[in-house]
């Protein structure tokens, strides 16, 4: 829990810079990015490119990435057609799953890494037509937090009563009272909340996922 | 979790399977270890920081690899074109039933999602029974089962055995293995394995292809047929 809270002091001293880099209604082609691209981390570029397709950050994010990505390639491969492919691979797999990255469980950069391995793993795969039955993704499987597992995405909560909440809220921590404010007292879309939180999508909902299981065993020992 | 397992893959064996260096027989064994032994898993996460550490920077002097200057902008626009991903996939809980045993073990997720079309299982010698089930082509992979009381005749292996128990034990002139241990016989071992109360396992034979005549004499020529046949496959 401590490391949570600093990760998340940490990010709240520089909001203001993603802030004017991603705002929740302006349409998202027309991001106009003025900020120093040095001063802003892997984690921020991340988090605006999963929660409102910011294509500037994605294009800084590919000028960090895709060297790193080329030499994790070649030392693999040994190839360097591959190895260009991978970096269209890897860098798709970004864009695509960047919403999910929760920033809870590491790095962008161990994000990133673990991503561009598992794509390598699987390209060499299928160039040796091996057998198709796992893939990377089974050998190295996300850190997933299995006990959270039984909660459904959606119906995380919805029968958790405000009033419930607001009793129990100040035993929550500061990052997950800031999610459930969000989303059980402003009424707002998962979306809306981590583009305000500037937080991933996939950080509010594992934060969400543990605030309500937190409230339903306080509800629990109460009642 | 299981806290009181023996016999653990080494440093260096979980490096090269965390920077993805290893073939997938291989890499599915320590992935099924990984999961069931808490040491092991712990020692994973500190690799996988170390190498996401010393992931080259592009910009230090260190990186001696570079992609050549090009233009990659037409490879961005489209890539964000794509749809993005909202929802992560939760893994689909497989369960594989395992016929020959008479109480049903849970299997690790990846040897479950690899079995989850089904198994054969074939009687190999008195007692001894293997579903294969190919990975790669560099090895040859499966399950063993060994019924209790059964011996495994005296061999060598050409190349090394990976070995995972996954149920009950067995032992050989070296020890005795439990659940989840993970043991390597290379071809100077030579052992006569015996199982008292019944046994599991996930075996990953090395492939000898690299091989040529000298040693191979030591070798049961049937096994090498056996071996060949489940490489040639996806040859
Ligand atoms: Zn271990």
């Amino acid at each position: 829990m401590y490391n949570l809270s600093a990760k998340q002091e940490g990010f709240s001293t520089t909001v203001g810079l993603t802030v004017r880099l991603t705002s929740v209604n302006s349409p998202t082609q027309d991001v106009h990015t003025e900020y120093n691209p040095a001063a802003i981390s892997d984690e921020q570029l991340l988090i605006a490119v999963g929660n409102s397709q910011d294509i500037n950050a994605f294009n800084q994010l590919f000028q960090r990435f895709s060297n790193n990505i080329f030499a994790l390639g070649m030392k693999l491969t040994r190839n360097e057609q591959l190895s260009h492919d991978l970096i269209q691979e890897a860098m798709l797999n970004v864009w695509q799953k960047a919403p999910l990255y929760d920033l809870d469980r590491g790095t962008a950069k161990g994000w990133i890494y673990t991503l561009s391995r598992n794509r390598c793993f699987d390209m060499l795969r299928k160039q040796k037509r091996q057998p198709n039955c796992i893939s990377a993704d089974d050998i190295w499987p996300q850190e997933a937090n299995t006990e959270l597992m039984p909660f459904h995405e959606d119906s995380s909560g919805q029968e958790v009563e405000i009033a419930l909440i607001e009793r129990f809220f100040d035993q929550l921590s500061e990052p997950q009272r800031a999610v459930v404010e969000q989303i059980f007292m402003q009424d707002r879309t998962h979306e809306e909340a981590a583009s305000i939180l500037q937080i991933p999508l996939g950080t509010l909902k594992s934060r969400l996922r543990l605030a309500v299981a937190k409230l339903r065993k306080l509800i629990e020992v109460e009642q | 979790m299981n806290t009181e397992v023996n016999l653990h893959p080494s440093s260096e064996l979980l490096n090269q399977f965390i920077q993805g260096e290893l073939a997938t027989g291989r890499s599915v064994v320590i992935s099924a270890h990984v999961e069931l032994c808490k040491t092991c898993s712990e020692k994973t996460k500190e690799l996988q920081a170390l190498a996401v550490s010393s992931w080259v920077d592009p910009d230090s002097s260190e990186s001696s690899i570079r992609k050549t200057a090009g233009d990659y902008s037409a490879m961005i626009q489209n890539i964000v074109k794509e749809e993005q991903i909202k929802t992560e996939q939760l893994p689909e809980l497989v369960t594989a039933s395992l016929g020959l045993l008479d109480s049903s073990i849970s299997l690790p997720r990846v040897l479950a999602k690899a079995a989850a079309k089904g198994l054969v299982w074939k009687k190999v010698a008195g007692g001894i029974s293997e579903a294969q089930l190919p990975l790669d082509n560099e090895t040859q992979c499966g399950f063993i089962y060994m019924a209790p009381g059964c011996q495994v005749p005296v061999h060598t292996h050409e190349g090394s055995e990976t070995t995972l128990v996954l149920d009950g034990s067995f032992e050989d002139e070296l020890g005795k293995y439990r659940a989840f241990d993970f043991i390597i016989r290379d071809q100077n071992h030579q052992h006569q394995p015996i199982s008292k109360e019944g046994c599991l396992c996930f075996a990953v034979l090395d492939s000898p292809l690299t091989f040529t005549s000298g040693l191979a004499r030591l070798m049961n020529p049937i096994n090498r047929y056996r071996f060949r046949k489940a490489i040639s496959k996806y040859a």
